[in-house]
C-alpha cells in the first residue's frame, strides 16, 4: 500500500498544482472540443489559484503527497444555495490524480479528507464537476455513492 | 546495399503479380475423403450424411470428431494495416491473406482460410467474428491496425472457446523472445536482470513487452520508446494514451523503473537488448546508441524491408548480436518459425484458448531447437521443418497443463500427431505438383 499525506494546498505548491491543473485541462479536452485549452494564461490561472488558496472561507483546496511528491489535487468552492436546502454545497471543480497513483486509493483517500473537512463546517452537500462524457469520472463518483443531479447542455457557434 | 535490395524487391514485385494472374488465386479446397463417383454422395452428402448430423445435434462436442473443424482455421482481417502499405481494405488484403493460408498448409498442415471482413468498427468486427465460428478450430487475426487490434484480440480471447491469435503481435513477439532468449544465453546475461529497450510501440512489441515479463523478465527493466519518445508515467501525453490505447499507457505505467526521461539515447544507455520495430529506415537505430550499451549489446532492427540500421552498422558500433526481419542477413525473426507449429499444437489438443504461458513455452522451444546457437545463429530458419511439429507437441502439451485442451495426450503422442498430419499434408504437394 502507497503511503499518503494529505494535507491544504499552499502558495509553494503552485508549480507543480499547475503541472496537474493543465494535465487535467488537457485531459477534459480529450472529452469535447468545447473544452479545447486555451494558451498564454497561465498568469492569470496562478493568480486565480493565489487567491483561491488564501480564501479559505470560500474554497477547500488540498493535495495528496506520497514521497514528498504532489500525486493530486482537489480544489473545491463553498456554495450558498439560496433557493434550496441544504444550505451549503462543496463543490469539486477540479481534481486529478497523477495515472502512477490511480486505482490505488489515492483518488479515495483524497475524497474522504475532503469529506471530513467538509463535514466538520457543517456542510451536508458534495458536488463535483466533469465532462459529460468522462465515464471514468461517472463511475468513480458513483461508486463513492454520487448521483447525477443537474445537467449542462452546450452550443458553440 | 540499398540498390541491390530494391532491384531485388522490383523482380519480386513482377513475378507476384504474374502469378497471381495466371493462377487467380493461391488456394482451394480439396476433398480429404475419397470420390469414386456420385454414389459416394449418398453417404458423403445426403441422404446418409443427416445420421451424422443428429449425433453432432445430440452432443456438439462430436462436431471435432466428424467434421473438419479440429483443423480449420478463419484468417481474419478488416484490411486496415496489410504490410507495410496500410489501410488497404478487405479486397486488396486477400493476396496477403491467400498467401499467409498457403504458410499455414505448407509448414502446419492446417486448413486456413482467409476472411477478409467489410466492417466499420470493433463491434461489427467482434459480431462478424462471433458468427462464423461453428466451423473454426481457432483464429488468426491478420493486419489490423493498432490499438484497435489489441482491443479486438483482448476481446474475442474473453468471448471465444477456441484459441485467438494476433500473428502481428503474439507471432513476432514468441519469436523475439526465442531469439533474446538464445542471445542472452550466448552473452552469459540472466533475464531477470537484463535491461531491455523496445524501440517503437506498436502491436509486436507492446505484445512482446507483455511476453517477456510472462517469460521472466523484470518490466522494470525494460524502457519502451515511441515516435514522442521514452515512455514513463508522467510523460504530458499520458492521459491521452489512457483513453487511446491502454495497452501502452499500461505500459508506460509499469515499465522504466528507474524514471529515464528525455533523449532516446538516454534509454539506451546500459542496456543489454534493444528491440527496434519501428521506422523502415536506416539510421532509425543511431550508432552512437549502440556505443552508449552495456558490455556485449545485442540489437534487433526488425523493421522491414530496411531495418533501422544496416547490421554491420551496428556491428561497427559494437553489437555482438545482430538480427533482422530479413532472410538476407543472419538471424531473421520471421514469425513463420512460429504460427504453423503453434496452431498445430492448438488445434491438436482442441484447445479452447492460447495465453501467454503457452507462448512462452513455444518461444522456449524455438531457442532450444537451435542446437548450438552462435552469434549467427540464435534462432532456426525456414528450413528447420522439424521445427514445426516439434513446436506443436510442446504447445499441445502446454495446453493440457493449462486445462484449455478438450484432446489430452503426451508429448510425445502430439509429436507423433503432428508430424503424421504435417507429413502427410506436405505428400499432397508431392502428389498435386510432381509431374514426373
Amino acid at each position: 500500500m502507497v503511503n499518503y499525506k494529505i494535507r491544504e494546498m499552499e502558495k509553494n505548491d503552485m508549480d507543480e498544482v499547475m503541472d496537474k491543473l493543465l494535465r487535467l485541462k488537457n485531459l477534459n479536452a480529450e472529452f469535447d472540443y468545447a473544452l479545447k485549452v486555451s494558451s498564454g494564461n497561465e498568469a492569470e490561472i496562478k493568480g486565480k489559484l493565489d487567491k483561491i488558496i488564501d480564501d479559505k472561507e470560500n474554497h477547500i483546496a488540498l493535495v495528496i503527497e506520497s514521497n514528498n511528491k504532489i500525486a493530486g489535487i482537489l480544489i473545491s468552492d463553498i456554495i450558498f444555495r439560496i433557493y434550496y436546502d441544504p444550505k451549503y454545497e462543496a463543490r469539486i471543480r477540479e481534481f486529478y490524480i497523477m495515472p502512477e497513483f490511480r486505482a490505488r486509493g489515492a483518488g479515495s483517500a483524497l475524497i474522504d479528507e475532503f469529506k471530513k473537512i467538509v463535514n466538520k463546517r457543517e456542510i451536508k452537500m458534495i458536488t463535483a464537476e466533469f465532462p459529460s462524457m468522462n465515464i471514468i469520472a461517472v463511475n468513480f463518483y458513483k461508486d463513492l455513492g454520487f448521483r447525477e443531479l443537474i445537467k449542462i447542455y452546450a452550443k458553440v457557434d | 546495399m540499398i540498390m541491390k535490395d530494391s532491384e531485388r524487391t522490383d523482380n519480386y514485385d513482377k513475378i507476384a503479380i504474374d502469378t497471381s494472374q495466371k493462377y487467380k488465386g493461391k488456394i482451394r479446397t480439396l476433398p480429404r475423403v475419397p470420390i469414386h463417383g456420385l454414389d459416394d454422395f449418398s453417404v458423403l452428402y445426403t441422404p446418409g450424411i443427416a445420421a451424422v448430423s443428429k449425433k453432432i445435434a445430440s452432443d456438439d462436442d462430436l462436431v471435432y470428431d466428424l467434421t473438419g473443424k479440429w483443423n480449420s482455421v478463419a484468417i481474419l482481417t478488416d484490411g486496415t494495416r496489410v504490410l507495410g502499405i496500410g489501410n488497404v481494405g478487405p479486397h486488396a488484403a486477400i493476396p496477403v491473406m491467400e498467401g499467409k493460408a498457403l504458410l499455414f498448409n505448407y509448414l502446419g498442415g492446417v486448413n486456413a482460410i482467409p476472411i477478409p471482413l467489410n466492417v466499420k468498427n470493433n463491434d461489427e468486427f467482434i459480431t462478424a467474428a462471433r458468427a462464423i465460428e461453428p466451423y473454426f478450430g481457432g483464429y488468426n487475426l491478420e493486419d489490423i491496425e493498432s490499438p484497435r487490434c489489441f482491443f479486438l484480440l483482448e476481446s474475442l480471447q474473453k468471448q471465444m472457446s477456441i484459441p485467438v491469435w494476433h500473428d502481428d503481435q503474439l507471432g513476432t513477439a514468441s519469436i523475439i523472445l526465442a531469439g533474446a532468449i538464445n542471445s542472452l544465453r550466448l552473452v552469459n546475461k540472466k533475464k531477470e536482470d537484463a535491461r531491455v529497450v523496445f524501440n517503437g510501440a506498436g502491436a509486436a512489441n507492446i505484445a512482446a513487452m507483455y511476453l517477456f515479463e510472462s517469460a521472466g523478465f523484470s518490466k522494470k527493466n525494460m524502457i519502451a520508446v515511441d515516435s514522442r519518445g521514452i515512455l514513463e508515467p508522467e510523460r504530458k501525453d499520458i492521459d491521452s494514451l489512457m483513453l487511446k490505447n491502454p495497452w501502452k499507457y499500461k505500459i508506460a505505467l509499469e515499465t522504466n523503473g528507474d524514471r529515464v526521461t528525455g533523449d532516446v539515447s538516454n534509454a539506451f544507455k546500459g542496456a543489454d537488448i534493444v528491440i527496434s520495430a519501428s521506422k523502415s529506415e536506416p539510421g532509425t537505430v543511431k550508432s552512437d546508441w549502440i556505443k552508449l550499451m552495456n558490455k556485449e549489446p545485442v540489437v534487433f532492427a526488425l523493421a522491414n524491408p530496411l531495418p533501422e540500421i544496416w547490421p554491420q552498422d551496428a556491428k561497427n558500433a559494437g553489437a555482438k548480436i545482430v538480427a533482422t526481419g530479413r532472410s538476407d542477413f543472419p538471424n531473421q525473426i520471421n514469425n513463420s518459425m512460429v504460427f504453423p507449429g503453434v496452431f498445430r499444437g492448438v488445434l491438436d489438443a482442441r484447445s479452447k484458448g492460447v495465453n501467454f504461458g503457452i507462448m512462452v513455452a513455444a518461444s522456449n522451444g524455438i531457442a532450444d531447437y537451435v542446437e548450438n546457437p552462435d552469434y549467427d545463429h540464435i534462432v532456426p530458419t525456414m528450413d528447420d521443418l522439424e521445427l514445426f511439429p516439434q513446436i506443436a507437441s510442446i504447445v499441445a502439451r502446454k495446453t493440457v497443463e493449462s486445462k484449455l485442451a478438450r484432446r489430452t495426450d503426451t508429448q510425445a503422442g502430439f509429436l507423433r500427431t503432428a508430424t503424421e498430419i504435417i507429413e502427410s499434408n506436405r505428400k499432397i504437394y508431392n502428389k498435386l505438383f510432381d509431374e514426373k
